[in-house]
Order: structure tokens, then sequence, then C-alpha cells
């Protein structure tokens, strides 16, 4: 009896209860949990940051602590109880249940070679196996899951790998031991979209390969519906709907799954549109062929990043420019030099008429009144210990605007225009959540009354929800001050929202600038389609994965190949992009692309 | 290759810093009042004479051209000859000027040479047992942050720095050398004669080891590898022996290497308490005599020491820490 329903279930959860301790009392954040799963089957867990996702991973993997407490309930695992027995579920753990986090940057210690802590973890779960076994099959595992040249990468340390390397490595860490249940917690969500494209369709590989079960936890309804044979909805704690993915997204059964489809922004359909303003022609920052390279010592001596190569775009007023690329582009590097952090090495850059890599220390304070900077990470921007309202005034006192009255006056008034209760003013930003926090960082953008505003991946730490509210926010001060935004993000879905114009950057090139219509509906660069066939989305895809999905990863920007710096890893390359690189070229409608498959009759540089 | 290029890159600046030292120890000592030739000659030597001896020496020369003279001995390993000290051991300070018996002067660089293995026996000596004493307390501390383990490296710290050097090795000598009669304490004659100085320093520099370990050895264990260490199968063992020390023991390092600096440097109060004869007790005199090149050939060298010992932790550093560039 028990032997048959080892063979149809793997793992069988039984009204699982957890609570989180705290200071008022235990609050609930699984309940009632109870789902089957089967040998080899893929079952994906979603809902927003707080449903209890990862709590339920951690759970199954044995790796609760407190303030976390399971209250009721069984984790039936080839049908024994984890939570009965925890022997027998500490046993289990790296073994027959594997767990990857989504976080692979700090997965493994820093001071020991990779290879060397892939053979430790399986000799620590099967210490039957020989050091030389263990190795040849670490290496085997990581040939598997297709990281170049396995055998030097071995001996090389976590720091050497690249995130979506060290993702990989990690699924290899997992998988070293033959577990039949692997728990995958997000692992895609700190990836790029072009690699967390490749993990997936690595993971399915493996999971037909290797037969191994896998309980895959997202909080993207397209990456889910991707990834596995079935889904399950969970909310505030509750499985709500268990659905195959064809049936939960032509069929949702529960209210909030339907609002969750509903709410998902969409790449080429009509969905929930933004008012995306009108551009004018007036342009209010003019990059001109901007350039900046750093120095940093390489294995032989000194050698030069290359961050940012020969840029070229015009942010007219008014507008909202989007610059998208992947990690490692360049986008970031733009970003301190478009806010005079930095002073280019070549070029212009133009705000207002007047250059920002020129102007002098003092000129440049002055500019920057006009031109603000919106941080990414809603925790380090804000200084702990000062109360909110001193924030907002800081930069006040340091253009000398106003006296004491009229200061405190302006931050209440700007508190209340980003929605923060002006009550807060005396307290510290520690209470705020990650949505307040970045509601704070406008205010304190925007206290100065500048007309450009540059966002440097400000949405990204939100969820989707949050991230609805501040688009909203951001369109309304727009309407009402009149600013121009540069958005400078990963995510082709928030862009395709806001954006009017989008510019593409891959390994510090702008290689398209376009229209937003005409990017999404007739890229000009191949990478562009490679990103938009890789970008979440439940729509039929535009463009085909399997046609447009790039293998590998960018070479380092130390070392750049002569040509196209696109063309190792551009499925169309030919003899010509490897020896020479394409200037971008307008193809007519201000959509520029820098690519030779572009037809040159009606192309005119600019 | 990579190796060869660190070493003259830091030996180069360690040679600017030894230089930079030098020069910085010798204008002071040209500046502060008291004049060594009258401390050689002695109280009842005739000004013409003193004069006379002073311009023989060089000692009238401007202060540059003295340095240059000194610098170029220093390049050919010379370290000059002390003011006082006869090369057969005997003290001169004081001495009649017209004293036929004075010998030639003692070479400075034999004067070190003499010392400074003990005073480096010494501080290899405090720092096993400061190592013996700290590294348990200090990495039971760390691995049950505010738990009573903790609370108790932080309090017996706070015992060990807030106890006076100078008080604890009379009270040691008292104890364990006069009452029980296990070790001596004054002076030296053997191995035995380092034991007690050794322990003194060593509860000196404890509680820096075990603040530096609890501390780091707590933010180890707070890090995510450490965490998923647990649910990737290893035991607790491993990662606390094979992991989490390796990791908290870069700061511990750079630590060892700045307190090891300073015990070569001269420990000047224990080793004058116990008469330990080392380079502590070497520089008391040098200054005391107003011995000015000794008081120089002691400082190059301490600064020589400092330099390479930090050469040395930065490679150990890099080697347990790869991520540690030079």
């Amino acid at each position: 009896m028990l032997d048959t329903a080892s063979e149809t279930t793997l793992l069988s959860v039984r009204g699982l209860s957890v609570v989180a301790d705290g200071p008022d009392g235990p609050r609930q954040i699984l309940e009632g949990i109870g789902f089957d799963l089967k040998p080899r089957q893929i079952l994906s867990v979603i809902g927003e940051s707080g449903s209890g996702k990862t709590v339920l991973a951690r759970t199954l993997a044995s790796w609760i602590a407190a303030p976390l407490r399971v209250t009721a309930g069984q984790v039936l695992f080839k049908g024994r109880d984890l939570l009965a027995d925890r022997a027998y579920a500490r046993g289990l753990a790296g073994r027959e249940i594997a767990y990857v986090g989504g976080n692979p940057a700090g997965a493994l210690d820093p001071t020991m070679t990779v290879g060397a802590q892939l053979v430790e973890k399986l000799r620590a779960v099967r210490p039957d196996i020989s050091a030389s076994d263990a190795k040849a099959k670490a290496i085997r595992l990581l040939q598997a899951v297709r990281i170049p040249a396995a055998e030097r990468r071995f001996h090389e340390y976590p720091f050497q790998y690249s995130g979506g390397m060290m993702q990989r490595a990690m699924i290899v860490d997992a998988l070293i031991s033959d577990p039949a249940l692997l728990i995958a917690d997000n692992i895609t969500q700190p990836l790029d979209v072009t690699v967390a494209a490749q993990i997936l369709k690595l993971m399915r590989e493996l999971n037909s390969e290797f037969s191994t079960a896998i309980l895959f936890i997202c909080s993207s309804l397209p990456v889910a519906c991707d990834a596995s044979d079935e889904v399950m909805v969970l909310n505030k704690g509750r499985v709500v709907e268990r659905q195959t993915p064809d049936r939960l997204t032509a069929a949702p059964q529960h209210a909030y799954t339907s609002a969750l489809i509903a709410e998902l922004p969409t790449l080429w359909q009509e969905g929930p549109q933004r008012r995306r303003p009108a551009a004018t022609e007036k342009p209010i920052m003019s990059v001109r062929g901007v350039s900046k390279a750093y120095e940093t010592r390489g294995k032989s001596g000194k050698a030069l990043v290359q961050a940012v190569r020969h840029v070229d775009f015009d942010v007219f007023a008014g507008d909202n420019f989007g610059i998208v690329g992947e990690s490692g582009c360049g986008k970031s590097s733009l970003m301190r030099l478009l806010t005079g952090l930095e002073r280019p090495d070549g070029g212009q850059i133009l705000f207002q008429g007047e250059d920002v890599g020129a102007a002098s220390a003092r000129r440049l304070r002055e500019l920057r009144r006009e031109f603000q900077l919106v941080l990414q990470d809603p925790y380090g921007s804000l200084p702990p210990q000062s109360p909110i309202g001193a924030i907002l005034e800081e930069p006040l006192k340091i253009h000398r605007i106003g006296n004491r009255a009229e200061r405190r006056d302006r931050a209440r008034a700007v508190m209340s225009e980003v929605g923060l209760h002006p009550g807060l003013y005396e307290s510290l930003p520690t209470g705020l959540s990650a949505g307040q926090r970045q509601r704070l960082n406008v205010a304190r953008a925007m206290i100065l009354e500048p007309s450009l505003l540059i966002m440097d991946e400000t949405l990204s730490a939100l969820d989707q929800t949050e991230q609805g509210k501040l688009l909203d926010l951001f369109e309304r001060l727009q309407a009402q001050h009149g600013f121009t935004y540069i958005f400078i993000s990963h995510d082709l879905t928030m862009v395709r929202q806001v954006c009017s114009r989008i510019a593409v950057m891959y390994l510090g090139e702008a290689v398209e600038v376009a229209p937003n219509d005409r990017l999404f509906f007739d890229p000009g660069h191949p990478y562009t389609r490679a990103l938009l066939s890789a970008a979440p989305t439940l729509e039929l895809r535009r463009y085909r994965p399997e046609d447009c999905l790039l293998e590998g990863e960018p070479p380092s920007p130390i070392d750049l190949p002569p040509g196209c710096a696109f063309a190792s890893r551009c499925p169309q390359a030919f003899d010509r992009c490897r020896s020479q690189n394409p200037a971008l070229l307008s193809r007519g409608g201000q959509a520029l692309a820098a690519c030779f498959l572009n037809p040159t009759n009606e192309a005119t540089h600019v | 290759m990579f190796i060869l290029r660190f070493l003259a890159r830091r030996l180069f600046q360690g040679a600017i810093i030894v230089f930079l030292v030098s020069a910085l120890i010798f204008t002071l000592l040209r500046v502060v009042p008291g004049d060594p030739v009258r401390l050689m000659a002695g109280g009842m030597a005739p000004e013409a004479l003193i004069e006379q001896i002073a311009t023989d020496m060089g000692l009238r020369d401007p202060i540059w051209q003295q340095f240059g003279r000194y610098m170029g001995g220093v390049m050919q390993g010379d370290l000059g000859q002390s003011f006082v000290r006869p090369a057969n051991g005997a003290a001169v300070g004081g001495a009649s000027f017209d004293d036929t018996t004075r010998s030639e002067r003692a070479e400075v660089l034999t004067l070190i040479a003499e010392t400074a293995p003990m005073t480096l026996q010494l501080a290899l000596l405090a720092m096993v047992f400061a190592l013996i004493i700290a590294v348990p307390i200090g990495v039971w501390g760390g691995l049950r942050p505010g738990g009573w383990p903790d609370r108790m490296a932080l309090y017996l710290s706070s015992l060990f720095v807030s106890l006076p050097n100078f008080w604890l090795g009379i009270v040691l000598a008292l104890i364990l050398s006069v009452k029980l009669q296990l070790m001596p304490a004054i002076g030296y004659q053997g191995f035995a004669y380092t034991i007690l100085p050794a322990l003194v320093l060593a509860i000196e520099i404890a509680p820096f080891v075990i603040r530096t370990l609890t501390v780091s050895v707590a933010g180890v264990m707070r890090q995510n590898f450490i965490d998923i260490a647990g649910v990737r199968g290893l035991t607790r063992n491993q990662i606390v022996f094979r992991h989490a020390l390796k990791n908290s023991s870069v700061p511990l390092l750079n630590l060892l290497g700045v307190q090891f600096s300073m015990l070569l440097g001269g420990v000047l109060v224990i080793e004058f308490i116990f008469d330990y004869p080392g380079l502590g007790l070497l520089t008391i005199n040098a200054v005391m005599q107003r011995d000015f090149p000794l008081i120089q050939g002691i400082a190059i060298v301490t600064a020589a020491a400092f330099v390479l010992i930090n050469i040395a932790v930065d490679l150990i550093a890099t080697a347990i820490d790869p991520r540690l560039e030079y």
C-alpha cells in the first residue's frame, strides 16, 4: 500500500500551517496548504510578495527557524513525515531534497573554488563516493549545464563566475546528489531575461534527463507558466487554485488569479496602457559620441574596461526616454556620466545646450538643480539616521534655498504630492516599505523642481502592484510639473508601458534607438529581437525564442572582439560582422539601429 | 609573475616608508634639547674639547649633510656606531673624558642583532599564548551572538583590557615566581625566562583578538553561504571549521600583523619590568643616554620589520581569500 503510494506521489503536503511569532502574537503565514507532487513533475507556485511562497519552500527544505513555526500539518516525503521526524529530514537535506535559492551570488564560500565545494557537498551527503569520482561527476554536470570550459571553471572561485554561471553552478550543486525533489526558489529572479530564459530551458532538459521532480517558486506568472506542467496559485498563505498553465490563463477559476492575469502588462496586445507623452522636437539632453573606459588590474597587468562606447542619442523635453539592456551593458556607467558623477573620456553630454562633462564643479552643482537622479536600492539610498523631513530639506540647504520655515513647508508639500503622509515628517525612514522609500527618493529628487529626472532601475526592487502605483505617480507628476524622465531599466514590459523612445544597449553601445511601437513591432537589431523573445509574457510571442534566443553570455568588455560586439552571440552573424563594427544608422521615422542586415539604401549617417 | 610584481611594488613602497621614517627620526633627534657629546665626554670635559669631538664626528655639519652621510652608510648596511656603548660592553656614559680605558665604540647593527632575536622570541611566544587564550573564547562568542558565550567574551576582554600591564607583570611575578616558584621572572638565562613576560603581553593582546574574532565570526555566520550550507547537506562541523573560520580569519590576520609589528618594535614597559634583554630595553637605554645612532638604527629596523610583516600578512590574506587582489 505504502509502496504504491510512493510510486504515484513523491511529496504530499497536508494541512500545513506556519506562523511567524512577533511582538503582537503569532501571524499566520501559511494556512492549510495541501498538494501532491508526482515524481518527474514540475509544479510552479506563484503569488505576490508576502504570499508565503518562500516560507513554503523553506519549510519543505527543512530550513525554517524562529520566528517561523509550523503549527499544523504534515509534509510526507515518500510517505514519511518530515516535520515529525527531524533526523529523517536532516538526512534528506541536500541529498534527496535539494534547494536552489534566488541569490546565487552569496551561495558559496568565496574563499574556496566552486569545484572543491561541489565535491565537498557531494561527499558530505554521499560519503561512499570517492573524491575523484565526485570530481568527475561535478565536471560532467558543469558541462551538462553548459558552463564553457568546465574543467578549467571547476578550479575557479565563485567571484570569477558571472551571475548566470553561478546560478547554473548552484543547479549543479543541487543535482549532483541525484535528488528526487528540487526546490527552486525564485531562481531566475536576479538574472537577465536572456540568461533567465536559458536557465529555464536548461531546467526542463535536466528534468527529463535526470527525472527530478521540481517545485518551482516564482513571482512572475508568465515565467511560471513557461516553466511548468502545473501552476499553483498562492494568495495570503492559502492555495487558491491549481491548474495546467494553458487552462489557468484561459479559464482562471479564482478571482485572485483573474486579477493577476488582468494586471499583467502586455508587450504587443492592447492591455492596460499608459499615456505616453508625445515627443517634442526640442532636445533637453543630447548625448554625442560619449565614451568611458575604466582601468582595472586584470590577470596580465592593467586592462581597460570599455564601459560606454560612442553612445549617441537625444532626449526631448517632456519625453519618457528608456535605456534598456542587461547587466554589464553600461547602463549604469552611462547614468554616472549623464548625471555628471563622472566625466566622459570622449564626446559631449549637452544639457540644455551646456556640456555637463566639461562643466566646472561649481557649475555642475548649479546644473544639478535641473537634473536629478533616483536610484535603484530603496534601502542603501537613504541615510537611516536622519528624519524624513531632514532628508528632504537637505537639497534645499545645499542650494541655499529658502529659510527654515519655507523649507519645512516645501518638504511637507512634496511629501503629500508623492503620497507620503506629512505626519511622517519627524520619523526616521527605518519603518518605511520599499515602495514608500522610493516615493521618498522621488520626493527628494523633485524638491528642487528639476526639469529632468533620471530613474536608474528605480522600480526594479518593487513588486508588480507597487510598480503600477509609482508609475501612476510619475505620470501625474509629469502632467503637473512637465518633467522629462529617463528610465534606465532591464525590464522591457515597464519600458513598453511608459517610454516613448527607447535605446537598447549592448556592451557599452547603443545598438538601437527607436520609438516605442517601432522597437516592439519592427526591431532593427537581432539583440533587440533576442530580448523580446526572452521577455516574460503570456502573449503569443512575435519573436520565437527558438529563432532568436542567445546562447552563452556577452564577451568581457576588456577584450572586445573586432567588428560587431554582438557577433559572437548573433544567430545571423556573417563574415563582415566579425571584422567591421556597424554604425548606428537611420532606418527612417526616428528609428536607428546598428546592424548590417538593415537595408542600406535609405540609410544616412547621423 | 603576479607575486613578483606584487613584491617588487610593495618592497619599493616599503623602502620609501623606511626612508621617510629615518628622515623624520633623524631630524627630530637633532632638534630635541640635550647634547649627546656632553653626555659622552662627561660633565667635566672642557667646552673646547666637546666642540672638537663634535666637529670630528660631524655633528656640527648641516642636518641634511649628516643625514646624507648616515643614509649612505645605511645603504651599505652600516647603521653607524653607538655614541655611548663600547664594543666590550662596559658603559661609558658619565666616565671621565680622559679615561684611557675607553675602547672602540659598539656597532649599532651588532647591538640590534644581539637583542632582536630575544624580542622576536618574546613576541612569537606572546602571540601563541594570546591565540591559545583568545581563539576558543572569540569563536565560541561569535557562534552564539547575544548568548552567554558572547557576553562572557565581552566581559573577559573588558577585564583583560583594563588590567594595567605593569601591575599584572608584578602580580604574576609575585605569584608565579616568588610564591609558587614555577618559573623565573627577572633577567634572561634561558627560554623559561620568556614565559612570564609573554603571558603578560598575551593577556594584553587577547581582548583585541577576542573582539575581532567574535565580530568576524558572527558576521560570517550571518552570510548567505553559511545559511544555505546546511540546506545543501553540509554538517555543522564542516560549516564552522571549514567555512566560517576560514572566512573570518582575514580580519584576524590583519590584526595579528599590526600587533606583531608593535611587539617587535619593542615592548618597553614589559621588558623594562622583567629586565628582559630585548629591543625594548635597548631602546629605553638608548633614549636615556641620547644615543642617537642607536635610536635611529632601532627605528629603521623596526620600520623595515613593520613593512615586511605587512607584506607577509597581505600575501597570506590573498592566499586565504583570493578576492583580495594584491
